[in-house]
Order: structure tokens, then C-alpha cells, then sequence
């Protein structure tokens, strides 16, 4: 009885993170190159329910009654990839990405530490010095820096700020057409090695490898989210039920306990 | 629970962002030279629900089960594309086609527009001053204010289109060029700009120094029509659906708050 107790709590406390997942995929329906999240719950380890010390069965032995599962737990957050819809900016240093792969930053925190990140936010501007800079001042990395893993100094995109520049689908960037650098795009070889870091940004895990891109670079334009905020609001709804029903279970079970201690256990 | 209602709370303060946007740009939508804004997102931090997940198959994964905690204004970015030329009657309304700035002068202040709705005032010495509406002196290439004599006629001040350079015809019909060319100046970056209000900006760091148009190698050189005014770039209809999105989004993050409330109240109501 109270195993039931738990095991209706764990799918509560799921549907509670499910909810967290599905509330940042509603905040950010209109963030640059957001990727969709899904909770999968994971089914705890099935354990074998023993029936002991049956004193009324003559050899007195523990009985096999078959498996029971407590309950549930957060398996996986699952990223849907998806490609996202093009926004048209109409702005020069605005780049989206149609198919796999990322841009490389050289991000910086604000302990001053340096590192790459990837991203799929490609609302970049040039800077005085001719650098293309994220949105929040990282350097984005040139195909040497993306592919090679190095930053700094040759490694970042830079073209001559007076010019005009046109981008074309590989990433290289031409001015009196003539190429001068290249957006460094790389793609992962296994998604499940990348980390979300936040800012739009992610992180590569040891395991995971960089691996050339056939992602097609549009100039002029963003890839929106690619939050489905109908699919959200259904699974709002389900989580919602899901968790009204986990109560509902837990106020049986604590009925039936309470007959059990007050109306049976009389003395 | 209360992560998810913070996180749809950060929705709620974004798309209120957006929205203020919106409506500053349809304000705007009559504004000379207007350029449209708009707001850019990025996800906040993420947190780690389950340092060691599993796939539906339960085997195990590299990287934790993670979870975000919602949205927050990155930039408000302005969209510098070409707006409309709209023809006046004015011979002092000056269009830029190009990515030029006009230069103007409050007392020792120098600022950059691109509404070219200008009209004379008179100095001190009796000529006729160049200035915006406002009074701002417009200035040339040397840095000077553009002036002309008082008796040159109203009608027959000239604005070379190429290369800014300023005339007006005498009492004698005769066609004197002033020498005075109006100047035009880029920037690196322009939406670095410091918005002033009034149509005006300011250089800033980010924005870097101003370009002379003139005289920087491989400028591409922006031309200024006479008699012509640039319309906002606002597109009421753009305008229209994003504020559609905006305000659906922002009642999506206002659901999230209602059911993540009603969980937590279903939650505390365990215990009767």
C-alpha cells in the first residue's frame, strides 16, 4: 500500500520536470535557432515481489509472486533537431543554417575564461574591426578555428569592415569578389555528445567528434525556433491530466490506508 | 514546479519586450527615415535534472538529462534596409539611397541622421542656414554649416545627386555654386548606433568612427535625391503578424504559469 504511495509520487515528480521541459520550450518559441526538448521518463528497475513468512502454507517458504516496477524517473531530455523556418532579416552579417551542423564560438564567460561553444543562432554583426561577433560579443570562428578546435587571433572571422560582403552557401565570404574568409560550419558526429549550455550555445563532450558540414549557409536570414506551440499546448494538457490523475491515485491509496488504521484496526 | 513558473515568467517579460517593439515601430510607421527594431532571444541557463540519463532502451547516455530555464532579450537589433522615397514638394527634403548618414550640428554636438526633411533658417549675418526641423545645422565636407545668401530664390537651390555639391541660382537667373558639398559618412557597424531619439544617432564604440563617404577607399557611395523624403521600413503587415506571434506566446507562457499554479495547488492539497 505504501509502495503504491510511491510509485504514484514518482510519476507526479516526472510530470513536474516534464512540465519544466515543456514551459522552456513555450519561452523560448521565439528564440533564434531554439531546438525543441521532450522529457522521456525512464521505468525504475523491475523488482521480483516476494511473498515471505505465508505461515499458513505448511512448508513455510518465500513464494515468487512476480516482477513490480516502483515507479518512474527522468530518463532523457531529447532534443528534436529539426530543422527550423527561415526568417527573412534582410541584414548582411544575419546567417541561418539549412540541414546539420553549427557555427564555433569563441566564448568567453564572464570569469574571462575561454572556450568554443556551437550554436545555431546566426544573428552575428560585424564589428569595427571587421570581426563577426554574436549577439552578446563572441567571436564567431572561421573554418580553420572550427574544424582545427583552436581560437584566437586567425582563427576568427574577419573581413574588411568598409566593404560590402556577400556570404555564399558554403560559408565563404566574398568582397570585390574576392574570398577573404570562410563562417567555419562543423557538424557533431553523435548528437547525444552535446551539452546545452544555455545562450543559445552548446557544448561538445569528450566522445563526441567534429565532422565536416553540409549545412547550407543563408545570408540575410535567421531560422526561427522550431517550437510547434500547438504540440506544447497539447502536451501541457496531458501533462496537467497526468499529474491530476498521480494526485487522485495518491488520495486512493491514502484513503484505503486510512480505512485500514481507522475502521479495521479498531481497538 | 516553481522552475517552471519562473521560466514562464521569462517568456512573459520576453514576448512584453517584443510587444513594446512592435508598437514603437507601427508608432513610427509614418517616421521619416524610421528603421525597424526588433528584439532578439536567447535561452538562459541550463540546469541538470539526472546527471546519468538513459535512452528509451535504457541504456545510458553521455550527457545528462538537462533542462532549461527559459528566455531572455539578447539585443534589440534595428533593421537598416532602404526605406521608400517619398516625393515632396520641399527643394530642401533630401533622400539617401545607400547606407549614408547626414551629418548634423547642435551647437558643438555632431550628430547623424538619415531624415533628410530639411528647411532654412536665418543666421545671425542674414543667410539662409541648411537645418533639420529641428534646428540642427546640416554640415558639408569641410564641417561647416551649409549656407547660402538670403536673396537666392527659394526655388532654386541644386543638390548634385553624386557628389552632395550645393548651388543656387543669383537675382540674375545665373547658377553660382556654393563649393559646399553636403557631406555623408558611413559606419562599420551601424547598428551600433546610440538612438538619440529625434531621427538622431550617435557614434559609439561599437558603432566605431564615421566613414567620410568622400574620401574612404572602397565606400560604396550613397546618392542623395532632392525633393524626396525616405519613408520607415516599417511593414505594417510584418508589424502585424509578429505582434500575432507575440501576443499568442506571451497567453501560451501565461497558460504554463495557470497549469504549473494548478499543479502546485493539486500538489498541497494531498494532505486534506
Amino acid at each position: 500500500m505504501v509502495k503504491g504511495l510511491y510509485t504514484a509520487f514518482t510519476g507526479m515528480v516526472n510530470e513536474q520536470k516534464r512540465m519544466d521541459v515543456m514551459t522552456n520550450n513555450l519561452a523560448n518559441s521565439a528564440t533564434t535557432g531554439y531546438k525543441k526538448e521532450a522529457m522521456v521518463a525512464q521505468a525504475f528497475d523491475e523488482k521480483l515481489a516476494i511473498k515471505i513468512k505465508d505461515t499458513s502454507h505448511w512448508h513455510n517458504m518465500p513464494e515468487k509472486i512476480g516482477s513490480i516496477s516502483l515507479g518512474a524517473k527522468v530518463g532523457e531530455t531529447y532534443t528534436n533537431w529539426d530543422q527550423g523556418a527561415f526568417q527573412v532579416t534582410d541584414k548582411d552579417s544575419d546567417v541561418a543554417l539549412g540541414g546539420r551542423g553549427f557555427f564555433a564560438i569563441e566564448f568567453t564567460n564572464k570569469a574571462g575564461e575561454t572556450s568554443i561553444k556551437y550554436t545555431r543562432d546566426g544573428a552575428f554583426t560585424v564589428d569595427v574591426d571587421g570581426y563577426l561577433r554574436t549577439s552578446d560579443g563572441d567571436y564567431v570562428l572561421n573554418s580553420d578555428g572550427a574544424l582545427s578546435s583552436q581560437y584566437g587571433d586567425g582563427y576568427r572571422v574577419q573581413i574588411d569592415p568598409v566593404l560590402k560582403y556577400t556570404i555564399a552557401s558554403d560559408g565563404t565570404i566574398y568582397q570585390n569578389n574576392e574570398e577573404v574568409d570562410t563562417i567555419g560550419v562543423i557538424d557533431i558526429d553523435n548528437y547525444d555528445y552535446i551539452n546545452k549550455y544555455g545562450e543559445n550555445l552548446y557544448d561538445l563532450i569528450p566522445g563526441g567528434n567534429i565532422v565536416e558540414s553540409e549545412a547550407i549557409v543563408e545570408q540575410g536570414m535567421l531560422e526561427a525556433s522550431n517550437v510547434n506551440v500547438v504540440d506544447e499546448m497539447v502536451s501541457m494538457i496531458t501533462i496537467a491530466r497526468a499529474y491530476e490523475a498521480g494526485q487522485k491515485m495518491i488520495q486512493t491509496e491514502d484513503s484505503t490506508l486510512e480505512k485500514t488504521v481507522n475502521t479495521i484496526g479498531r481497538v | 514546479m516553481v522552475r517552471s513558473l519562473w521560466s514562464a515568467a521569462s517568456g512573459m517579460k520576453g514576448q512584453q519586450t517584443q510587444v513594446d517593439t512592435i508598437a514603437n515601430n507601427l508608432a513610427n510607421v509614418n517616421t521619416t527615415a524610421y528603421k525597424t527594431q526588433s528584439a532578439q532571444f536567447k535561452t538562459l541557463l541550463y540546469q541538470t535534472l539526472e546527471a546519468t540519463s538513459t535512452n528509451a532502451n535504457g541504456d545510458s547516455k553521455p550527457t545528462s538529462a538537462q533542462v532549461g530555464l527559459g528566455t531572455r532579450v539578447a539585443s534589440l537589433n534595428a533593421n537598416f534596409a532602404q526605406g521608400n522615397q517619398i516625393a515632396t514638394e520641399s527643394q530642401t527634403a533630401m533622400c539617401i539611397v545607400g547606407e549614408g548618414f547626414f551629418a548634423v550640428q547642435d551647437s558643438d554636438e555632431t550628430h547623424y541622421t538619415r531624415n533628410g526633411n530639411f528647411t532654412w533658417a536665418i543666421n545671425e549675418q542674414g543667410n539662409k542656414v541648411l537645418t533639420t526641423a529641428e534646428g540642427y545645422q546640416v554640415l558639408d565636407q569641410a564641417g561647416n554649416i551649409i549656407a547660402i545668401p538670403n536673396t537666392a530664390g527659394d526655388l532654386n537651390f541644386a543638390v548634385d545627386p553624386e557628389t552632395g555639391a550645393t548651388s543656387y541660382k543669383n537675382a540674375q537667373g545665373q547658377v553660382v555654386q556654393t563649393g559646399q558639398r553636403i557631406a555623408l559618412y558611413q559606419f562599420t557597424n551601424r547598428v551600433g548606433l546610440d538612438k538619440i531619439g529625434e531621427n538622431l544617432y550617435d557614434e559609439s564604440a561599437a558603432s566605431g568612427e564615421p566613414l567620410s563617404e568622400w574620401n574612404t577607399q572602397g565606400v560604396t557611395r550613397s546618392q542623395i535625391f532632392q525633393n524626396y523624403l525616405e519613408g520607415s521600413n516599417v511593414n505594417v503587415a510584418d508589424e502585424m503578424v509578429n505582434l500575432i506571434i507575440a501576443q499568442r506566446a506571451y497567453e501560451m507562457n501565461s497558460k504554463a504559469i495557470t497549469t504549473s499554479d494548478t499543479m502546485l495547488e493539486q500538489a498541497n492539497n494531498l494532505k486534506r
